[in-house]
């Protein structure tokens, strides 16, 4: 057992704190740090700063992009990106089809699309859920037939994040109605989302923002040469998309980041004779979230050490389980912080309210996501009992 | 930043392991017992001076090695002044009295408790004139197998350390007035010793955690309700993964609380920090862990609810976590982002 970063360690990060905080416009980061919503423009820009040196998909393969990195060098990488609020790379790009694509995909496909893919140049979005299908996603019913050469693609899929910018899709299809379980008839196919039939349509959620759409295929023809690995072998990949990360599925460095600035934005709200950082229920409440953090934080430090080669595994469940609750638990300290100043969303021209007070309360309900997304909270805990404990319910 | 445990490490919790599996007795209600079997056996094992130099009589190891044997004592349910003595002889220093304490052939625990007081690592009415002592300690850990007494008093220098040899006791109540003293030194030692024992307890606490979680998990598997074992139903199973979430991240904190004494003894913002996430997590586990029980739970000859009164001292022991997160409270304006491996 040893505490603390070696030479080389420290120095590492030292090297991805300055080129975070310095090759990063300021703009965009400052944007991500008040909780503004930002445009295509803003997350392509980043990300391909990012892929320029080498720091957008270090995960992957060393001969499509990847870096040699220790698991501990990965988790200085996204602690410092977060703590510097740079937005992740695009996670639909890094970290779900790429790694699919690397692992299962022909030589072809990787020469097709994995550099494009890393520059983001191919923009990806996920098609899995359905409006049937959620928690239950081997449910799902989006049909390919093969015909010649091609799928014919219908159905339709839900909460597909920023498919409104997206040029293509990997999209869960039911290739075998007749398997003789759900999980062994699904496929996974590229879809290019200019395919005519086609058609994105927007969904509009509690914090006023666009961030999912409906996506619905209408004899959509594919070429077959864009399934993924083999037919039928969907379930596995999808799973392995869903578990392969574990050093980013507890999102430390920006929740570390969002309890420094609820800080910075107590001591600036005044109350009594002082700000709200001298209210004692303030303080114990960050105080508190600190251990829960570090708790956290320690907790993927250590399981990062036992890495089992990719595999999912249900360690990963205790991370998004306690990550997205601590997510949540931040942003609701901040939104108290803001009190009555967070009561209008608007900034308007003039307002001495600053924006991160405008955003608190949007900001606050767009991360009631974190607990759905990715396996709900509730399907988290029973890979747990079932995964660890080995209570089979 | 290296979580694993060396091989010697491995081999000292198996060794603690068996020789506290040999010599446990079956938990009961109420006031510790003190089990001179039990300390006899963690004696010759050198537990008892696992993390002090060699030539101080102790055994060279550390605070991990401490902590993997509390972990076991815990484990088991056994109920022993482990962390009482080993702040004890840090207290002591040089004094001679902690070579027999680290031998074994003499118990000696500390008397850091005020009647009614809630905890301050500060006495506040014991106080010294220089040589006799004037004040109570209540409850003095394990006062009725007669251990030889640390205290702590105020004085016109700062506070001072003293030694009692042969206190007499009333009950576990300790009036110093009259009780010959042995001035031992100043306070250097205190936040040293505070930050070992807090961490020897959540070792302890580690151990019992596990325990009421897999007794628990048992019983979930073997009772039946309803003609179905009881993991059938997602309420229960759901509950047990939060304990299970609830441990690992205790136990990352607890190990990482070793591994800062083992670099910084005097590392208090670590063990505070550790203190909270323990006590929350004992919490936590040790009341899921009667209720998911039902009655069965709540009986004495049943190991479960054992577990949870340990956890409950664990968190009334060297400050609860009110107290500890109190004192980090004062300190978060001091700096902006958390940094654990900086």
């Amino acid at each position: 057992m040893e505490r603390g970063l070696s030479a080389e360690e420290a120095q590492f990060r030292q090297e991805m704190r300055e080129f975070f905080t310095t090759k990063v416009p300021q703009e965009i980061r400052d944007k991500v740090a008040a909780g503004e919503e930002l445009t295509k423009e803003d997350l392509a820009t980043s990300h391909k700063i990012l892929n320029e040196h080498g720091c957008a998909v270090p995960q992957w393969p060393v001969e499509w992009g990847g870096q040699d990195w220790s698991d501990l060098q990965r988790y200085i990488w996204l602690d410092e990106m977060q703590l510097a609020n740079v937005p992740a790379p695009l996670p639909f790009n890094a970290n779900m089809i790429g790694p699919v694509i690397a692992t299962f995909g022909s030589e072809e496909m990787k020469k097709r699309f994995l550099p494009p893919t890393a520059a983001l140049d191919i923009w990806w979005c996920q098609g899995f859920s359905e409006p049937e299908s959620g928690s239950d996603l081997a449910s799902l019913r989006t049909t390919a037939v093969r015909d010649g050469d091609e799928y014919v693609v219908n159905g339709q899929k839900t909460w597909t994040t920023l498919g409104q910018h997206a040029d293509w899709i990997f999209n869960l299809v039911r290739t075998d109605p007749n398997a003789p379980k759900q999980q062994q008839g699904i496929s996974m196919l590229l879809i290019d989302m200019k395919t005519p039939g086609v058609t994105v349509r927007p969904i509009q959620l509690i914090d006023g923002g666009h961030e999912v759409n409906e996506v619905f295929f209408e004899n959509v023809r594919v070429p077959a040469d864009q399934l993924v690995g083999e037919e039928n072998r969907g379930w596995d990949y999808a799973k392995f998309l869903l578990g392969n990360e574990r050093v980013g599925v507890a999102p430390t460095g920006w929740i570390k980041r969002k309890l420094a600035s609820a800080k910075e934005y107590a001591a600036s709200v005044a109350a009594g004779d002082g700000t709200l950082l001298d209210d004692p229920l303030v303080s114990a409440r960050i105080a508190e979230l600190e251990c829960d953090l570090a708790a956290l934080e320690l907790t993927v430090l250590r399981v990062a050490a036992n890495s089992h080669g990719g595999k999912p595994d249900p360690a990963s469940s205790i991370l998004k389980l306690r990550g997205s609750e601590l997510q949540q638990d931040v942003l609701e300290l901040i939104a108290d912080i803001a009190g009555p100043s967070s009561l209008a969303w608007s900034d308007a021209d003039g307002s001495e309210v600053p924006e991160w007070a405008h955003n608190a309360t949007p900001v606050y309900l767009n991360f009631r996501k974190a607990s759905i997304y990715g396996g709900s909270n509730e399907v988290q805990r029973g890979v747990i009992s079932s995964g660890i404990l080995g209570l089979k319910g | 930043m290296d979580f694993k445990f060396t091989d010697e490490q491995d081999s000292l919790r198996e060794a603690a392991r068996d020789a506290i599996g040999r010599n446990r007795t079956e938990p009961v209600p109420g006031d510790a017992v003190h089990n001179e079997k039990m300390w006899q056996a963690l004696a010759e094992l050198g537990a008892l001076g696992l993390p002090f130099p060699e030539d101080a009589g102790g055994m060279g190891a550390g605070p991990i090695e401490a902590m993997i044997v509390a972990a076991e004592l815990g484990r088991v349910g056994a109920r022993t002044a482990y962390a009482d003595t080993l702040m004890a002889v840090t207290l002591l220093g040089q004094d001679e009295l902690a070579g027999a304490a680290m031998e074994g052939s003499r118990l000696v625990v500390p008397a850091l408790y005020e009647p009614m007081r809630a905890w301050s690592p500060e006495p506040a009415r014991v106080t010294t004139d220089g040589s006799a002592l004037e004040g109570v300690r209540e409850p003095v850990p394990f006062a009725a197998a007669a251990p030889a007494v640390v205290t702590t008093a105020r004085g016109d220098d700062g506070i001072a350390v003293y030694a009692i040899e042969s206190p007499t006791f009333d009950g576990a109540r300790l009036d110093l007035a009259g009780q010959s003293a042995r001035h031992v030194g100043g306070d250097a030692h205190l936040r040293q010793a505070l930050n070992l024992g807090t961490l020897v307890l959540a070792g302890e606490a580690l151990g019992a955690m596990e325990s009421a979680l897999g007794l628990t998990v048992e019983y979930l598997k073997s009772r039946k309700q309803f003609g179905v074992p009881l993991m059938k139903f997602q309420t229960l199973t759901q509950r047990a993964a939060d304990m299970y979430t609830s441990l690992e991240l205790a136990r990352s904190a607890i190990y990482f609380g070793a591994m800062s004494l083992a670099e910084d003894p005097e590392d208090d913002l670590t063990i505070s920090r550790m203190k909270v996430i323990t006590g929350k997590a004992g919490k936590h586990i040790g009341q899921e862990a009667i209720q998911l029980h039902g009655g069965i739970g709540m009986t004495a000859e049943y190991a479960v609810g054992h577990y949870t009164a340990r956890l409950t001292e664990i968190e009334h022991s060297l400050g609860d976590t009110r107290y500890h997160l109190g004192r980090l409270a004062a300190r978060v304006k001091d700096y902006g982002a958390l940094d654990l491996v900086g």
